[in-house]
């Protein structure tokens, strides 16, 4: 295994004196590969811009380290760290032209007039602003200037690429497109970036990894499909995902070769013994009572089920979303097709054992996915 | 309580900000109003408050003409971007407050702001003055406080606006039967196509200071009147191709780097500039040489939501986005062949950015 391109090692970060100072950062660790993009994905407060802020070197390290292409680098200035960045507060050059702040850093750096110009063309193309490269920052949109902001950090070749919510600005009907060029700009380029984002689409459609974080603590760092399909516990799973997974408390029983889990309001769902491995109902058994979760694109309507009663269908143009009252709650179901269901209609729903997430109830870590322990 | 608007316009100072707006919602009913900022959506809710009056035109709000009527007398409740709470009260005393105004009686009131509270998940900090509440709970309370009041016409400003996205998409699932319940006239302003699709029967597309087109989520996402609103619609964003229709040998054909692609009807604009607009769901990818099959050069795959999207781009430079539901088959790299489902393509003369209508002629096309 080569030596990454980042790695933090038991990364701490404290803020405020110390009898009663606010723990970030929690104990850190992970690292990322040269040419791999990774997203750091939470809420407001959850650590993920303190830790990209330590990353950069605008926030001390109050603990740990950080080896950034082989060297350690906490305590280097910012501008020792041959990171190239495009921060929300690290704003345009307001003097110079949208042209000369994305070609500043490779002016800096004595690149040919024909290198400069030709990476601006590329960069500035794929971010769709040729048409104001002679403009001033304060005279474009705010999502022009985002878009400028990225374009200035992109260009460059630096070890580390930092994007700090890269896309909040950005107009909605540009978003898609852009992601697929960025992440295709990136990886054509070889380079390595690490972007901050409190939106988990952004994150799934541009991340090779996605480090999930919440109260400081890394809950989970592993490629999107792999947070889809094996969530490390009930944050993860609830937090990654849209619409959002459907969880019911459940407890569980065996019976005459069946393994039975009763929701609330008398449902229940109820499969073979043998669609669950043997230490997996060990586990789910020893606890009694659970939490399950089911992605909605895994609750099918069939013509046997669990009886559920519709209480909202709603037609996005691509997909439909269904709301239907389901042991005491809601449970949300995703079709490709448009449903033909309508508000009060009765309906039967499966949930395949295949895609059943069990959570311990009282530290929300995830038991089993599908019939495999987690 | 029906409302109706007739050529509503409105300028400030020499600028134009609405423009002939003409609008019917019937009682009872919601409709959405949807478009990007700066469209003049907010100027045209505060007309209908009264909070500023029109230049020309005339609202009417159950068949009464609202002309010098004051925004207290005209029945109508409000919730505004920016919240508009009264800092020195708490949740439940701003909840309260079109009751306290009404003077009911403190049992009534404290049952509607529990009621109200509990539907909009803000129950557990009812006690909390603004200052202490995250904005989403802010733009919760101001909407509860819309809706104790019982109006008979209701005017939300982008009400989800801040809440962030998983309990905007619960609230997004809950709302359409929240506002039935109250049984108000509703008129709803969004940026958020998705939200327009989920909560209007009736959407009304608000763009350049004017109406451009009325009409449910399928007359708006599979017959947009025009390029711009096809592109407001839809993630990701329509594909939108210049091609110049043919005559081809059963009917018209538009040629996609260079392979022609069957059309369906259209034969009006046979040797016209138009543009071919195609939803990415309404591509596919195929086995090589299917017919009208379109060879591209697949750039990246990302997912999004429930589905895949991939970026191709055609041998000429052109690039084309398809989506396909997650978990299903497709090629994430290197050559493919993509084929356009004919009967969803649209198709705008590009002079105008209308959309034509297909006009079913094909047989007289010889």
């Amino acid at each position: 295994m080569t030596e990454p391109m980042l790695r933090l090692e038991a990364v701490d970060k404290f803020y405020g004196p110390i009898d009663r100072c606010v723990h970030a950062v929690q104990n850190i660790d992970m690292s990322v590969q040269k040419g791999e993009i990774v997203a750091l994905l939470g809420s407001s407060g959850c650590g993920k811009t303190s830790t990209l802020r330590m990353i950069a070197g605008f926030e001390e390290v109050s603990r740990g380290k950080i080896m950034l292409a082989g060297r350690e680098v906490q305590g280097l200035p910012p501008v020792k760290r041959n990171v190239a960045m495009a921060f929300e507060g690290y704003s345009l050059y307001p003097t110079v032209t949208v042209r000369d702040n994305i070609a500043f850093a490779l002016k800096v750096a004595r690149l040919p007039q024909s290198e400069v110009d030709a990476r601006v063309g590329h960069v500035s193309q794929m971010l769709e602003i040729t048409g104001i490269l002679d403009r001033f920052p304060f005279s474009i949109s705010g999502g022009q200037q985002q878009r400028t902001s990225l374009a200035r950090a992109l260009v460059r070749d630096a070890d580390l690429h930092l994007l700090d919510e890269p896309m909040g600005q950005l107009e909605p009907q540009l978003r898609a497109l852009l992601r697929s060029r960025i992440k295709h700009y990136i990886k054509e380029r070889g380079l390595t970036a690490i972007l901050v984002t409190h939106d988990q689409t952004e994150a799934n459609a541009l991340a090779d990894r996605i480090a999930v974080m919440e109260g400081g603590i890394l809950q989970q760092y592993a490629s999107p499909s792999q947070i889809k399909d094996r969530p490390a516990n009930l944050f993860t799973g609830t937090f990654v995902g849209e619409p959002p997974m459907n969880v019911f408390p459940a407890r569980v029983s065996t019976r005459d070769g069946q393994l039975r889990f009763d929701l609330e309001g008398g449902l229940d769902l109820t499969y073979a013994v043998a669609d669950f491995a043997p230490d997996v109902r060990a586990q789910m058994l020893a606890r009694r009572d659970v939490m399950i979760g089911v992605r909605p694109y895994a609750v099918h309507r069939a013509a046997t089920g669990a009886a559920a009663r519709v209480t909202a269908n709603q037609w996005l143009g691509d997909q439909s979303h269904i709301a239907a009252s389901f042991a005491g709650k809601s449970i949300v179901l995703v079709e490709h097709d448009r449903a033909a269901v309508v508000e009060g209609q009765d309906i039967a729903v499966a949930i395949h054992p295949a895609d059943l997430h069990v959570f311990d109830p009282a530290s929300g870590q995830a038991i089993s996915h599908g019939h495999v322990l987690a | 309580m029906s409302l109706h608007l007739e050529n509503v316009n409105k300028s400030f100072k020499s600028a134009k900000v609405l423009q002939d707006i003409s609008l019917s919602v019937e009682s009872g009913a919601t409709l959405v109003l949807f478009g990007p900022s700066g469209a003049g959506k907010t100027v045209l809710l505060r007309l209908i408050a009264g909070v500023i009056e029109p230049d020309g035109g005339e609202i009417w709000v159950n068949g009464v003409n609202m002309d010098g009527v004051e925004p207290e007398d005209r029945g109508i409740g409000m919730a505004f971007q920016n919240f508009a709470l009264f800092p020195h009260m708490d949740a439940a005393a701003n909840i309260a407050a079109p009751l306290t105004a009404r003077r009911q009686s403190k049992a009534v009131m404290s049952a509607t702001v529990a009621t109200v509270a509990k539907l909009l998940k803000i129950d557990h900090v009812l006690h909390h003055k603004p200052k202490e509440l995250s904005n989403g709970q802010k733009q919760r309370t101001a909407l509860a406080r819309a809706l104790a009041g019982a109006p008979s016409v209701l005017l939300l400003d982008d009400p989800l606006r801040n809440v962030d996205a998983k309990l905007r998409f619960e609230m997004r699932l809950e709302l359409p039967r929240l506002l039935k319940d109250q049984n108000a006239t509703v008129i709803y302003v969004t940026q958020d196509y998705k939200e327009a699709m989920a909560l209007g029967r009736q959407i009304a597309i608000m763009n350049h200071h004017g109406i451009q087109q009325v009409g449910t989520p399928e007359d708006i996402y599979l017959r947009p009147a025009n390029i711009e609103i096809a592109q407001l619609f839809g993630d990701p964003v329509i594909n939108l191709l210049d091609v110049v229709p043919e005559r081809g040998p059963e009917g018209v054909v538009v040629h996609l780097s260079d392979c022609p692609v069957q059309m369906i009807g259209h034969a009006a604009m046979i040797g016209q500039d138009c543009t071919l607009g195609v939803r990415p769901e309404s591509l596919q990818f195929v086995a090589e040489g299917t017919a009208g099959a379109i060879p591209v050069e697949v750039e990246t795959e990302t997912p999004l939501n429930e589905k895949t999207v991939t970026l191709a781009t055609t041998f000429r430079g052109r690039e084309i986005m398809v989506s396909r539901p997650a978990g299903t088959d497709g090629p994430s790299s290197g050559k493919a062949w993509l084929r356009v489902d004919a009967a969803a393509a649209l198709l705008f003369d590009r002079a105008t950015g209308l959309r034509l209508e297909p006009a079913p002629r094909q047989e007289s096309v010889t």
